[in-house]
């Protein structure tokens, strides 16, 4: 075979088809994670009894989502309602195709030359990333609304307008990082913190704090469930939803939460960077591979939201919007003019 | 808006006390009953499955009348016995059947506390409340011969038609009790 | 209460069933939306789902067998429903209880009235988003149901009075088991309260929700908490006592606004002044039987009694009319608060968004065996 034919056909492919493994693998067993974390929350044991402690609990789960009868409403829009799972799922998984979440590597010296694991590193990833992932709405509107039911419609409406009002402080967290790192490429982004000695966390704690509750609101994750709050609205726009259409929506959702938890761990904790990447005296914490501490970051991460599951209730949908348009978006703006000030000062 | 009003909005406590409140939970112990391995024992009181002692029953029906759904069900016929030495009659009441529809019971135990017997003939304090079964009419429509043989058992052994194979007779065709049973309000 | 708003501009409005089938309608309630967008303009209650025909069922019953059949119209808190009932009918045959009856009696509604609130709050919270609430109340109320279990042998039903007093005294220990579960409560609402009172999202969610003012609340017939969060101190305990109500010392908690978080105070101070209640009752429980003399076939005079009591919803009521020498009633009404309270709901949530009315369902705290009977 030519080398063109390799580089350019067989390597993609087979890292597109790691990456989707491992993906839905990884999703698959954060739908158990969470169910875990918020029983030990609440005082209780959460599954146990598929497999040892209950680990094939998730693979059971797949199973019975792949074998139930995947229902039609008699008055839905059929095609409409067959195109929106996948409207949301391709964006939740297309964004993979740019984090980059390990830096080249030899696979402990299986190859001649280092290869990045990951899939592709363009110079707008970043943008890409948020362009990609805002197209899922519609998967959500279409959804609620091909249902013919009005709680799916509510639903999908909420969801459109809280994903669209909260892309905007969103962007201007992002806007601050790539004013510290000069780049829009999220490898670059990464290595701009190797280089300063600094996660961006530190200067950037404001942005971090607004995506972070972007993201939330983004994934409706509580408190900013609304689109799918059960109490309302049933199940929001997935409410008619059955089998593995049903599925493909709870997957897009927590491979959204992955996105966030990732974009997180790079834009502001340093992606697969150990901690305090400049002291020699760490050193020994290299044993663990990159991949590892990014990993780990986005485990923290996701943590997190289970445990804001765990806790709070959940915000009324003028109280978000009032949220979103009255508060982040303010806050983001200011946070924007503050860093542009501290990198012209400091980067003279 | 006053300027500590401003940062106490944006610095929420409020939620991290209820963080650390359910991240503590996360490492307390669990209070879950893993239920077929681990049981709780009832309380001694516990009004579980029905207990029927054909042999202190003295054939009163005050049992029957004081359910509240009328779902004790009682046949008897007079038998005289001939003493073979004196030759005196005397009267003895024998029970054909006393039948529990148990699938309409609530477990009020007010049968239990008409019985005037002493120990009680018709109890429910039997710790016994596995009663779920596939098949309601036939499976908890119990005879008295079924009633006897349930004390210390703990699962349901299986749905077994009553003894003579028919389903059981509608118990408002028995007899009225009072007038207001005479408009079959059940 | 004014005419139904009209929408400001030419729109659809969106008519929406909200029920039977519903998670967060408790039960089989159905209100009928109309919608301008998510605002509420209209909403109207459609109730008799769960229609049993309780009232007509205790015309043919004997008064004890009626008692049963109490424990299924609140069956959050059965103790409350016995005692209106056996009040009554101790009223309507002339018949006082022993003193230690009484106490018992109390204590157990007391708790009944706990075992309550803690489900009202674990409900309300999930309608709000705040799932972990549920599971901890529900950790008291089991306990509480342990209670119950071991004094009669039921957890929900209880079945646990009768016309007179009660079938059975307390077990050897129970006292202080009940002493030691009471002593351990105050701190779990103290857990209950870190988690929702001063939280900012508990808060947005809940004040200024569902306000009704006292004249409304009066007018409507409000009772129980919702009447008391409005800030009228108007408690059955404390008006018209009855048991031994007049010997403990308990406070009556009021709100101000009469909006939902007012509400959710109110409530919460309940529980802790039940617990009080229940300490009083435990450390002066006389001696002595349990069980007034009363003859074997209750027969009644001709005559219309109503008792009420103070039930954890509002206030409980139950109305005979007897004829001559009568072994059951001729007609029995009973008076339920949730009925009561669930027609101002239409007042309250006018104007509000969907997501408002699923707090104000919760805040009114109803029971649909109760409302349906």
């Amino acid at each position: 075979m030519d080398q063109p034919l390799i580089q350019f056909i067989v390597i993609p492919l087979v890292k597109i088809v790691v990456i989707l493994a491992v993906l839905l693998l990884i999703v698959a067993y954060l739908t158990f994670a969470e169910r875990k974390i918020l029983a030990y929350m609440q005082v209780r044991l959460g599954p146990n009894r598929v497999g040892p402690k209950g680990w094939l609990q998730p693979i059971a789960d797949a199973f019975k989502l792949l074998v139930k009868e995947d229902l039609v409403p008699a008055k839905a829009e059929k095609f409409v309602f067959m195109l929106a799972p996948g409207l949301i799922i391709i964006p939740a998984l297309l964004v993979w195709s740019v984090i980059p979440f390990a830096p080249d590597t030899t696979l402990f010296g299986l190859l001649k030359q280092p290869i990045p694991p990951y899939l592709t590193d363009i110079n707008i990833g970043l943008l890409f990333l948020l362009g990609v992932s805002g197209v899922g709405v519609y998967g959500v509107i279409l959804g609620g609304w091909s249902s013919n039911n009005k709680f799916s419609l509510m639903g999908g409406l909420r969801s459109a307008a809280q994903m669209v009002s909260y892309e905007v402080p969103m962007g201007f967290a992002v806007v601050s990082v790539i004013l510290m790192a000069g780049s829009l490429s999220l490898v670059r982004i990464v290595q701009a913190q190797q280089e300063a000695h600094l996660w961006f966390f530190v200067p950037g704690i404001l942005a971090l704090a607004i995506y972070f509750c972007c993201g939330v609101a983004e994934t409706n994750r509580n408190p900013f469930d609304l689109p799918e709050a059960e109490s309302e609205l049933v199940a929001g726009f997935h409410t008619e939803y059955s089998g593995m259409k049903f599925a493909l929506f709870f997957l897009a959702e927590y491979a959204n939460m992955l996105v966030i938890g990732s974009v997180v761990a790079l834009l502001f904790f340093g992606g697969w960077l150990r901690p305090f990447p400049s002291w020699g005296w760490l050193g020994f914490l290299d044993i663990i591979p990159p991949f590892f501490w990014f990993a780990g970051k986005v485990a923290v991460v996701i943590f997190i939201y289970m445990w804001f599951r765990g806790t709070f209730p959940r915000y009324r949908f003028d109280q978000l919007m009032h949220i979103g348009w009255k508060w982040l978006l303010p806050l983001s703006l200011a946070n924007v003019v503050i860093v542009a000030l501290g990198v012209l000062l400091l980067k003279g | 808006m006053a300027l500590g009003e401003f940062f106490s909005k944006l610095i929420p406590t409020d939620l991290f006390a209820g963080l650390a409140l359910t991240g503590g939970y996360f490492f307390k112990k669990k209070e879950t009953i893993q239920f077929p391995e681990e049981r709780v024992e009832p309380a001694d009181r516990f009004r579980g499955m029905f207990g029927y002692d054909v042999d202190r029953c003295i054939d009163c029906h005050l049992c029957a009348m004081a359910c509240p759904i009328d779902i004790i069900h009682i046949r008897d016929h007079t038998e005289v016995d001939e003493d073979p030495e004196t030759g005196k009659k005397k009267k003895r009441k024998v029970i054909d059947r006393y039948d529990v529809d148990i699938k309409r019971c609530m477990f009020c135990s007010l049968c239990e506390e008409a019985c005037p017997t002493d120990p009680k003939s018709v109890w429910l304090t039997t710790k016994t409340f596995e009663m779920a079964t596939y098949e309601r009419n036939e499976a908890l429509y119990f005879t008295k011969e079924r009633l006897m043989s349930w004390e210390g058992v703990l699962a349901y052994p299986g749905a077994v038609p009553p003894k003579d194979g028919g389903l059981p007779e509608d118990p408002m065709a028995r007899k009225g009790k009072g007038s207001a049973a005479e408009g079959g309000v059940a | 209460m004014a005419g139904p708003l009209e929408p400001l501009f030419d729109v659809e409005e969106m008519e929406l069933s909200f029920g039977p089938q519903h998670p967060a309608t408790h039960g089989v309630l159905r209100v009928q939306l109309r919608l301008d967008g998510e605002k509420i303009m209209d909403a109207k209650p459609i109730i008799g789902y769960l229609h049993r025909g309780t009232e007509k069922l205790f015309e043919r019953e004997s008064f004890n067998q009626c008692i049963p059949h109490t424990d299924r119209l609140d069956y959050i808190a059965a103790p409350t429903n016995n005692e209106g009932f056996v009040l009554a009918a101790e009223k309507l045959l002339g018949i006082t209880v022993p003193p230690r009856a009484s106490y018992i009696r109390m204590i157990l509604a007391e708790l009944g009235r706990i075992s309550s609130h803690v489900l009202w709050l674990a409900t309300h919270a999930i309608d709000l988003g705040a799932i972990t609430p549920f599971f901890y109340t529900f950790r008291e109320r089991e306990r509480i149901l342990d209670l119950f279990e071991e004094y009669c042998g039921a957890r929900l039903t209880l079945n646990a009075m009768r016309v007179g007093g009660l079938p059975y005294d307390l077990p050897d220990g129970w006292v202080e088991r009940c002493s030691e579960l009471i002593d351990s409560l105050p701190k779990y609402f103290d857990e209950y309260e870190t988690l929702l009172t001063e939280n900012r999202i508990w808060k947005k969610r809940t004040i200024g929700i569902g306000v009704i003012s006292a004249e409304e609340a009066i007018d409507y017939g409000l009772t129980g908490p919702p009447l008391r969060g409005s800030g009228v101190r108007w408690d059955i305990r404390k008006v018209f006592p009855y048991d031994r109500y007049d010997e403990v010392e308990f406070e009556i908690p009021i709100g101000e606004n009469g909006d939902t978080y007012d509400r959710y105070l109110v409530r919460m101070e309940e529980m802790r002044q039940s617990v009080r209640i229940i300490r009083q009752c435990l450390d002066r429980l006389p001696d002595g039987p349990v069980m007034a003399k009363v003859p074997k076939v209750l027969r009644a005079q001709e005559g219309i009694v109503y008792a009420s009591v103070e039930a954890p919803k509002g206030e409980l009521g139950y109305m005979f009319v007897t004829t001559a020498k009568s072994t059951q009633p001729y007609r029995c009404h009973i008076r339920p608060p949730s009925f009561i309270n669930l027609q101002a709901l239409p007042a309250m949530v006018e104007g509000h968004l969907v997501a408002d009315l699923v707090a104000v369902i919760g805040t009114l705290d109803i029971v649909l065996g109760e409302i349906d009977r």
